[in-house]
């Protein structure tokens, strides 16, 4: 028995060496992969080393970068796969360097693990990141992000993005974060359950409506929704403020000049609100993840859903969405009647990207260099158009190797268009945000009315503008 | 006729009771090995109409499970592994050294522990363990881990130590056994019991822990299996089958752990809630 | 021959270790949460004293009530539901001979899982198209009912499970008490001819009520301390329907990054805890101790 028992104490020391072993490493960002990993039976395929490492003559230093990432699951696959081709030429370009992906889901990164990270000052090297007063803009303001625009300036990329896409990575003309590409959002539909009851292009609000109603008597969800995470279907409820309040409405929440209660912004959660009732989405949406939206679409469950252009990329036949390949759509929302906006505006977003931790060594600086060069270049930008159906962010020269039909559609949608307008989730403050998000929820359970729910978004944007001009 | 109908009554609302604690458990098992989500919704209580393994092997790669499987066993066995062996120098320290007054404050001191409620301390946590520099290691969990078993530990080992008759070590001293040795070799086996007990109480709560573990790491390969498997929910939210499977990776190995520890798992458990 | 157990070197050796993490993971936290809650911190800017703003705010947030009508309604299932039929099913199984030990075993076999785990298996269970419950309802030919995406069933179904994880915990916790009772006493009434019910009843019963508060007293903790299930099914909504304190609590700190009206909540659930133990303590423990003598 005593012999059991110190042999089980010296297996819990030599364990807590071991631990001990890992914790020493982790904290050292500049060391080798770290015991911990190397011991775990399998390490992804992206973490294998490049093959120029072992081929380099010279000794050089072996480092890591930290680079956090959103692209997990099946669904984003497209954009994974061209992550990991930068990441290899980036290895590639840099002796030493070993990029070390963390994969984290979108919302847990934006609104968890960022921000804590950001709090202690050690974000990951480079990381995902939303434009924005809520994201970039706070943390460029509290010296947290590195400033692009030296190297911006020596890799001659400055002109190369779209006019105005850099606006949400700035403060005072200095830019914090690169968007990687943009959206518009949405009505995708199917366009065999379109045919097989007459239904024309939801095109015109009447048409669109006609829709719904016929879609629904024949017991099929109009809108496929899955409003678990809130974000979902506040795209909806943003594309309505932009044509009922106008396309300048979003953009004035922080100034003040337009406000959340104001008859406009509750008359389009009215509409939102009329929507539910009238039973055109999914029901138990409250339950439903983003995923179940696109499985429920995809299975003919429901004739249409309002989602981002980024979704094109699932319908292609070797994505999760192939079993609707080529009966798939994608129109703007067609002009609400009475809307005070522009009926033709859409909305365009170049909210999301890469940003980079202001805590560089030299080495780490020359691996974020070669990162943005491999990143943001034409070609890539080209294959993320061609093979995810993101919108560019930079200016191609050639877009005439653009065959799917959806991503034709996209465009066609945003060269139709006579105005944009933002989301204002990369417009407003995070707490403001998120408030819009708890809200909505309650408007969906009818828990609260649109009035209700204008208020009390108002009420937290109110006391954020305050603390914004302290 | 009477007696042996009454004698049925009990069993037939234990067997209702037991079918309800098997019924998910098979419902997930054959879902487990179904193609794919039509299968589960049209046949739901039938047997897969072919067994699909493949689900296990997509599993097993995809959701890193036996990295989880490796983090939760190394991490719930050194925290729960320390916390004994602090506990048991500690009580032996309060209970059989000759340093009453001192001791007396300890052991109230500690106590204070028993009385807030673990997830109070969260947030105040996070931020220390941000504060350390440890967040998104398993310093963050393996501290927190035996940290949290301290206070009941303590006070279990302490109450069983008290009764162990003080004419031992005496003795012990007369031959001028050094005190390291006395705790070793006397007091800690004659203790076993009581450790069993801790370890198991402690072992299990690390094993199981998923509020730190989900917060306090997002490196994927540091992710322990509560968390981990959250996290392969989320990103294969749709795929029925295949999450089925890793419900299935992620409960078997404990139920088989179950199948030969019972008796000692039941004990250590109840004993470990009632004298907290 | 006394200096072996006075060493002091050797004594501090064996406390200190337990001390210093202790204090570290206890004691510091809970002064800093005192601290950051009377603090405006978000976690990037300064920290300013605002008094007891944040518990002022605390009660004026019609959200964060809600989540304290949320706990409640958990203590009441958990004491009122919960434990009487946890009395009820001990009786059962101490009154059978056969299969004891396994309806033991099975009962208690929930409980050594994880909280996580559970939640994943039966939000499977809750699913709308593919879930085990709406199956059955389907072949009735019933409409599906959206047990966690609709307000009216959604804490009830977290409850559900919640149960179905803790109750043969407890059940084992009873039964344990239950078969240490001296045989002889339950024969004699048996001989007297009690029934089992009556013996049960006002045999049984009586002898294991310190057990049975004890049963109760971990209830009430338990449901001040549900979260993981709630984060894991739901995430508290749909829109707060299953927000608990300390769910409501997580997701202020952690993603609003409200570090000190997070801190503010946590010190209100700690106040709960003390309040609701000592309560029951002086109310229903002290009464039945005296009621003995």
């Amino acid at each position: 028995m005593q012999k059991k028992l110190v042999s089980v104490l010296a297996l819990s020391v030599a364990m807590s060496a071991f631990l001990a072993a890992c914790g020493s490493n982790e904290n050292n960002n500049t060391a080798s992969p770290s015991p911990s990993e190397s011991a775990s039976p399998s390490p992804s395929p992206s973490e294998s080393a490049p093959a120029s490492e072992s081929t380099a003559p010279e000794k050089v230093e072996n480092f890591t970068v930290s680079l956090r990432h959103i692209q997990i699951g099946d669904a984003q696959k497209f954009r994974k796969a061209i992550l990991d081709d930068v990441v290899t030429k980036t290895e590639a370009d840099v002796p030493g360097l070993k990029i070390e992906l963390d994969g984290v889901e979108d919302s847990v990164n934006r609104f968890t693990k960022l921000p804590a990270e950001m709090a202690a000052g050690n974000p990951p090297k480079i990381f995902d990141v939303f434009g924005g007063s809520g994201d970039t803009q706070k943390y460029a303001g509290a010296g947290r992000m590195l400033d692009l625009t030296p190297i911006l300036d020596e890799l001659g990329l400055k002109d190369k993005f779209l006019s105005g896409v850099l606006e949400p990575f700035s403060v005072d003309g200095k830019v914090y974060g690169l968007p990687i590409g943009g959206n518009t959002e949405g009505i995708f539909y199917n366009t065999e359950l379109f045919a097989k009851y007459n239904l024309n292009p939801p095109t015109t609000w009447d048409d669109l409506i006609k829709a719904a109603d016929t879609l629904k008597q024949n017991g099929i969800t109009p809108f496929a929704v899955g409003s678990k995470g809130a974000w979902v279907p506040n795209m909806l409820v943003n594309t309505f403020i932009g044509r009922i309040a106008g396309e300048g409405t979003n953009a004035g929440f922080i100034t003040g000049a337009s406000q959340w209660n104001s008859p406009d912004v509750v008359a389009a959660y009215q509409l939102f609100a009329d929507w539910e009732k009238a039973g055109y989405f999914t029901k138990g949406e409250l339950g439903k993840e983003y995923g179940d939206m696109l499985n429920d679409f995809v299975a003919g469950k429901a004739g249409m859903m309002f989602d981002g252009s980024w979704r094109s990329s699932a319908f292609k036949n070797d994505a999760v969405g192939a079993e609707i390949a080529g009966k798939v759509a994608f129109v703007n929302l067609p002009a609400v009647p009475n809307g005070k906006g522009d009926q033709s505006s859409v909305n365009a977003n170049y909210g999301e990207g890469y940003g980079f931790s202001s805590d560089l060594n030299d080495n780490e600086l020359k691996a974020v260099k070669a990162f943005i060069k491999n990143m943001y270049s034409e070609e890539m930008q080209l294959r993320g158009l061609l093979e995810d159906g993101v919108l560019p962010s930079m200016k191609l020269t050639d877009v005439s190797q653009v065959t799917d039909p959806i991503v034709k559609q996209v465009l066609d949608v945003l060269n139709g268009a006579t105005a944009s307008f933002p989301h204002f989730d990369s417009v407003v403050q995070s707490k403001v945000y998120t408030e819009t998000e708890t809200q909505l929820q309650k408007l969906i359970a009818g828990k609260a009315t649109a009035q209700e729910v204008g208020t009390a978004i108002q009420k937290v944007q109110d006391a954020e503008n305050a603390a914004a001009a302290k | 006729m009477a007696i042996p109908l009454r004698r049925t009554i009990p069993h037939l609302f234990m067997i209702a009771y037991v079918i309800i604690i098997l019924v998910p458990f098979i419902f997930i098992l054959f879902s487990s090995f179904k193609a794919n989500n039509t299968e589960i919704a049209t046949h739901p209580f039938g047997l897969p109409k072919s067994w699909e393994f493949g689900n296990y092997k997509e599993a097993w790669v995809k959701a890193k499970i036996n990295v989880y499987f490796f983090n939760s066993f190394y991490l719930a066995f050194t925290a729960a592994a320390t916390g004994v062996l602090f506990s048991a120098a500690t009580a032996f320290a309060i209970t059989r050294m000759k340093f009453k007054r001192t001791s007396g404050w300890i052991y109230q001191f500690v106590l204070i522990g028993m009385l807030i409620p673990g997830n109070v301390l969260f947030i105040a946590q996070y931020l220390l363990v941000q504060k350390l520099g440890i967040l998104d290691t398993h310093w963050s969990l393996f501290l927190p881990y035996t940290a949290g078993a301290l206070p009941f530990s303590v006070l279990l080992v302490s109450a069983f130590m008290k009764s162990i008759p003080h004419e031992l070590e005496e003795a012990a001293v007369v031959d001028g056994m050094n005190v390291f040795r006395m705790f070793f070799q006397i007091i800690l086996p004659l203790t076993v019991p009581a450790l069993v007990t801790v370890f198991i109480v402690n072992f299990l709560g690390n094993w199981n822990e998923y509020l730190l573990s989900f917060f306090f790491i997002s490196k994927d390969a540091l992710r322990t299996l509560p968390s981990g498997m959250v996290q392969f929910r989320d990103a294969f939210q749709t795929n029925y089958a295949l999450v089925c499977t890793g419900i299935v990776f992620s409960v078997v190995p404990v139920l088989v752990m179950y199948a030969f520890l019972q008796r000692k798992i039941i004990e250590g458990l109840t004993a470990g809630s009632v004298k907290g | 021959m006394r200096t072996t157990l006075r060493n002091p070197y050797v004594y501090l050796l064996f406390v200190v270790p337990t001390i210093a993490l202790y204090f570290l993971f206890f004691i510091y936290p809970m002064l800093t949460s005192v601290f950051y809650g009377f603090t405006n911190w978000n976690g990037l800017d300064t920290k300013d004293f605002i008094g007891f703003d944040n518990f002022v705010n605390a009660f004026k947030d019609e959200d964060f009530r809600n989540s304290i009508w949320n706990n409640l309604y958990i203590l009441l299932f958990s004491c009122c539901v919960q434990v009487p039929l946890i009395i009820v099913f001990s009786l059962l199984i101490s009154s059978v001979k056969r299969f004891q030990g396994f309806y033991k075993t099975t009962v208690f076999m929930p409980s050594i899982l994880s909280t996580s785990v559970i939640g994943i298996l039966w939000g499977y269970i809750y699913d709308p198209d593919v879930g085990l419950i709406n199956n059955i309802l389907k072949t009735f030919g019933l409409d599906p009912i959206y047990f966690l995406a609709d307000t009216k069933w959604a804490l009830l179904s977290i409850l559900i499970t919640n149960a179905w994880q803790w109750m043969g915990f407890y059940i084992v916790l009873i039964l344990a008490a239950i078969l240490g009772i001296p045989k002889d006493i339950d024969e004699a009434a048996m001989i007297d001819g009690a029934t089992g019910v009556q013996r049960a009843w006002y045999l049984t019963v009586p002898l294991i009520k310190p057990i049975i508060n004890v049963v109760i007293m971990l209830s009430i903790a338990g449901a001040l301390r549900v979260v993981d299930i709630v984060l894991v099914m739901t995430e508290g909504g749909p829109a707060g329907a299953t927000d608990v304190m300390a769910s409501y609590m997580v997701n202020k700190a952690i993603k609003y990054g409200d570090y000190g009206y997070g801190t503010a909540l946590s010190i209100i659930i700690f106040i709960f805890a003390l309040v609701l133990t000592a309560l029951y303590q002086t109310l229903v423990v002290r009464r039945q101790e005296k009621v003995e003598y």
